[in-house]
């Protein structure tokens, strides 16, 4: 068994990060490139290679057509759901797109869900290369508003990089659990997480008691489809406006300049968190115009864009204080989270509805992926003193004559929670029972998230005379589960659920079947690489020693004793056997423990003759 | 913390012993599928009373959540994490319906058999009928003075008689809750006492007052509604 660890898949970056035991601390694992945020984007070169990240971020300027950024906004959707976003995207979407959207990059077409998993197996890559063992379970978060198909969709991504997703979390209650351990506080606490593409508000009671301390989220609610990401889009539409205007000519053509000034704007819109003004110079291409666009953006100018996505944010807010019977003021603690809530004016507006300045002490791009792994812990250790209560952010209802929705499962209601309804037939002889699952909170049918449709079968019998209980069971990720049982016989009956908007189970499987394959290969395959370089160097100092000084040192045996290592270690290099490399490379090693004093007496000795005592 | 359940028959699953329907069982400690029919009063290991102090119920609630929740059973066998959500569930579903009073009685009549789980059947209060008809007759008189584009001094007039309206609904409310927990407190007793006779009286009583209390909730909530329009 593998390593666990707690992911946050953003919207725009994603983080991995894992429980240390040592400090009793959870932490953030870095990317190669230093930083523990990886830019949750992902890129297709022609030749087929699979870039992510930082890279693939600036394969946005070079190949925006074979990169694809902010994918979680199409998780779990419908084609038409995404309308509107799908205009900002320089990506195109397939046309054989139907409940699954499926996007085209380059030569090939992926679901959203093979995307986000092609970012996670990214993460998953990075933690195995810090622990120097496989990762195989996870905890993911996802924002609190997240519908099942959604949820789905993310969990499927999981299960498609090689992880086995031990427990979705959601994003607000991750970054309370990382808070509550870092501040032992108790009481009500309100978070409230903008994000790159999401907003989520949550109300937490932190209860301590014998056992340990409860983390009890009240009411959760939210949008899907707020965030950082319109922002941008706001700062981009007024900027190509502009250049419209002046040059005559827009930058419908040129996807890249378009992401190049996305980019100059993003880094203004950071700039201007700290700053009053901020000049943003991009060329622009010649058949644009070949002008320069130059704007002095100011904070002010910032702030009338930013003004009703904040305004948006409260609707929400208020709902989700009413839901949990609370008043704004009665918030002993606001925790921010999300990037955007670095912006001086988000923070104004919060501090001002609940009266009380929020926290920010904690680093919001980081606060969810920590959240995770401590919840990763908690499932992985079995023992804690922490347990997490978490809420379904939307009501469960099934449809009922003339298409209205009979409520079933409230929102906010404690996860795992279920509801049972008993089901007959309405004609003689019938012999199937059509139950049509919904998430939402309107009356009809139609204005709700159908989640599902499936046929509950029956023998052919008078109308009324087959009774078939369902029972519809929310997990503790927040998942739909069904089961259904005939009254009159007891048994139980598999109920083959369809999802509405979703991978079916078979084309999981296939893309299974394809995908893990790659995940074992792949972990080989880099420990190879890794162990090759690592035996590249050593060879490389251990032949410099050997024709230098400290080598002529050694007697004939003990020279033969390190050729006969380095021609071992040679011939597994050759091979696929990353554990032979290492174990000849640690031989390698004990046989060179004398040529490496020798070198290292000569260094030494050479820096104390060139230098003065006082400088040793 | 037990869930002191009639039916003695279960034997454990796992061990063989005696289960009796409590949570877990006493010799192996392992988890026990839940008795069918187990009602959330049993469940939390209370009588069939409508008077629950919050606090209590808080407190056992919290304490079968530290036992009960799918978390501790990540590492568990197939069978003992199925267990866990199936009771971590039920802990949920009782906690929501038991500490909220009016859902509280709506359960108790629907295992006491006066009514179908999540039916809420609308009964006009004779008593009322006047004033709903009078009611009625304002809100279609905004409606469509509304689609007239008609403003002014005469719509004002027309929303404050309707606001005072919903006024003196919500009093009848607060008046029929009233009703409801005295009601309530008559069950509470015949438990005690074993009056099955007054216990039906009181539940048929209660059934009343909740239909006569979901009209009147209904009119507010419509009521409320046209004027937020």
């Amino acid at each position: 068994m593998g390593r666990t660890v707690g992911i946050d898949l953003g919207t725009t970056n994603s983080l991995v990060a894992w429980w240390n035991l040592a400090t009793g601390q959870p932490e953030c694992i870095a990317g190669p490139e230093g930083s523990s945020l990886c830019p949750s984007v992902v890129s297709l070169d022609a030749d087929g290679t699979i870039v992510v990240g930082e890279a693939a971020r600036r394969r946005l300027l070079t190949q925006p057509e074979r990169t694809i950024y902010s994918v979680k906004r199409l998780m779990g959707r419908g084609i038409e759901d995404v309308q509107d976003e799908l205009k900002l995207f320089p990506f195109r979407v397939d046309a054989e797109s139907k409940q699954v959207i499926r996007v085209r990059l380059g030569e090939r077409v992926y679901t959203p869900p093979e995307i986000s998993a092609l970012i996670l197996r990214e993460l998953k890559g990075w933690a195995e290369n810090f622990f120097g063992e496989t990762v195989d379970r996870a905890v993911i978060t996802v924002p609190a508003y997240f519908n099942d198909a959604q949820r789905q969709a993310t969990r499927d991504a999981g299960r498609l990089a090689g992880l086995e997703v031990l427990r979705l979390v959601n994003e607000p209650t991750a970054a309370a659990l990382a808070y509550g351990l870092h501040k032992s506080q108790r009481g009500l606490v309100a978070v409230y997480d903008l994000g790159g593409g999401t907003f989520d508000i949550s109300v937490l009671k932190l209860i301590s008691t014998g056992e340990g301390d409860i983390y009890q989220v009240l009411s959760t609610n939210g949008d899907t489809h707020l965030g950082g990401d319109d922002i941008d889009n706001a700062m981009l539409a007024v900027a190509r406006e502009e250049i419209r205007a002046r040059h005559g000519a827009g930058l419908d053509a040129h996807p890249e300049a378009v992401q190049e000034l996305r980019k100059a704007l993003v880094t203004a819109k950071h700039t201007l968190s700290a700053e009053d003004r901020t000049a943003v110079r991009v060329a622009l291409p010649a058949a644009a115009g070949g002008a320069v666009y130059a704007h002095e953006w100011t904070r002010t100018e910032l702030e009338r864009l930013l003004e009703p996505i904040v305004a948006r944010t409260m609707g929400p807010v208020k709902q989700a204080l009413a839901d949990a019977h609370q008043k704004p003021q009665a918030m002993e603690e606001v925790v921010m989270v999300g990037g955007a809530t670095r912006t001086p004016l988000v923070r104004g507006r919060v501090e001002e509805y609940f009266g009380r300045v929020p926290h920010t002490e904690l680093n919001p791009d980081e606060v969810v992926a920590l959240g995770a792994a401590v919840q990763a812990n908690i499932l992985e250790s079995g023992v804690s003193n922490m347990l997490l209560l978490d809420v379904t952010p939307l009501s469960l209802g099934i449809e009922t004559m003339g298409g209205v929705v009979a409520q079933i499962i409230p929102r906010n209601s404690t996860i795992p929670a279920s509801a049972q309804d008993a089901f007959t037939t309405g004609v003689d002889n019938q012999t199937g029972i059509v139950i049509h699952v919904l998430q939402g909170e309107r009356e009809l049918a139609s204005d709700c998230r159908s989640l599902a449709r499936f046929t509950l079968r029956v023998p052919p019998m008078p109308a009324g005379a087959a009774r078939i209980e369902v029972k519809f069971l929310i997990d503790a990720s927040g998942i739909l589960q069904v089961q259904a049982r005939d009254l009159r016989t007891g048994e139980l009956r598999s109920v083959e659920v369809q999802p509405s908007y979703g991978l079916n189970d078979a084309e999981i499987e296939r893309m299974l079947e394809e995908s893990i394959e790659f995940a074992e290969q792949d972990f080989a395959a880099r420990q190879v690489i890794e162990a090759r370089n690592e035996a590249e160097s050593i060879l490389a100092a251990t032949e410099k020693g050997m024709a230098g000084e400290a080598g002529r040192s050694l007697d004939a045996g003990e020279r033969a004793g390190i050729g006969a290592a380095v021609a071992a270690l040679r011939e597994a290099m050759g091979g696929e056997d990353y554990k032979m490399i290492r174990g000849r490379i640690d031989e390698l090693n004990h046989a060179t423990a004398n040529l490496a004093e020798a070198m290292m007496n000569q260094v030494l000795h050479a820096t104390v003759e060139g230098k003065k005592l006082s400088e040793v | 913390m037990s869930a002191t359940n009639t039916e003695t028959t279960a034997m454990c699953w796992s061990c063989g012993a005696p289960a009796g329907g409590e949570h877990f069982c006493a010799k192996c400690g392992r988890i026990q599928p839940l008795p069918r029919g187990t009602d959330h009063f049993h469940f939390f290991g209370l009588p069939r009373k409508l008077w629950i102090a919050m606090d209590d119920l808080e407190t056992r609630f919290h304490r079968l959540s530290w036992k009960l929740h799918p978390d501790n059973f990540v590492r568990a066998g197939a069978e003992e994490r199925d267990l866990s959500l199936e009771r971590g569930s039920q802990l949920n579903d009782a906690y929501r319906v038991l500490r909220d009073p009016v859902a509280r009685v709506e359960y108790l009549l629907a295992i006491e058999g006066m009514r179908k789980e999540g039916a809420t059947k609308q009964q006009a209060p004779p008593e009322l009928l006047e004033e709903v008809f009078e009611l009625n007759e304002s809100l279609d008189e905004l409606r469509s003075s509304r689609e007239g584009n008609q403003h002014g001094a005469e719509m004002t007039a027309l929303r404050r008689r309707l606001e005072e309206a919903a006024h003196g609904f919500e009093a009848r409310l607060a008046e029929v809750d009233e009703q409801l927990m005295a009601a309530a407190k008559v069950w509470d007793a015949t438990v005690d006492s074993g009056d099955a006779a007054a216990g039906r009286a009181a539940l048929t009583r209660m059934n009343e007052i909740l239909n006569r209390r979901s009209y009147i909730r209904n009119l507010v909530r419509g009521v409320n509604e046209e004027l937020a329009k």
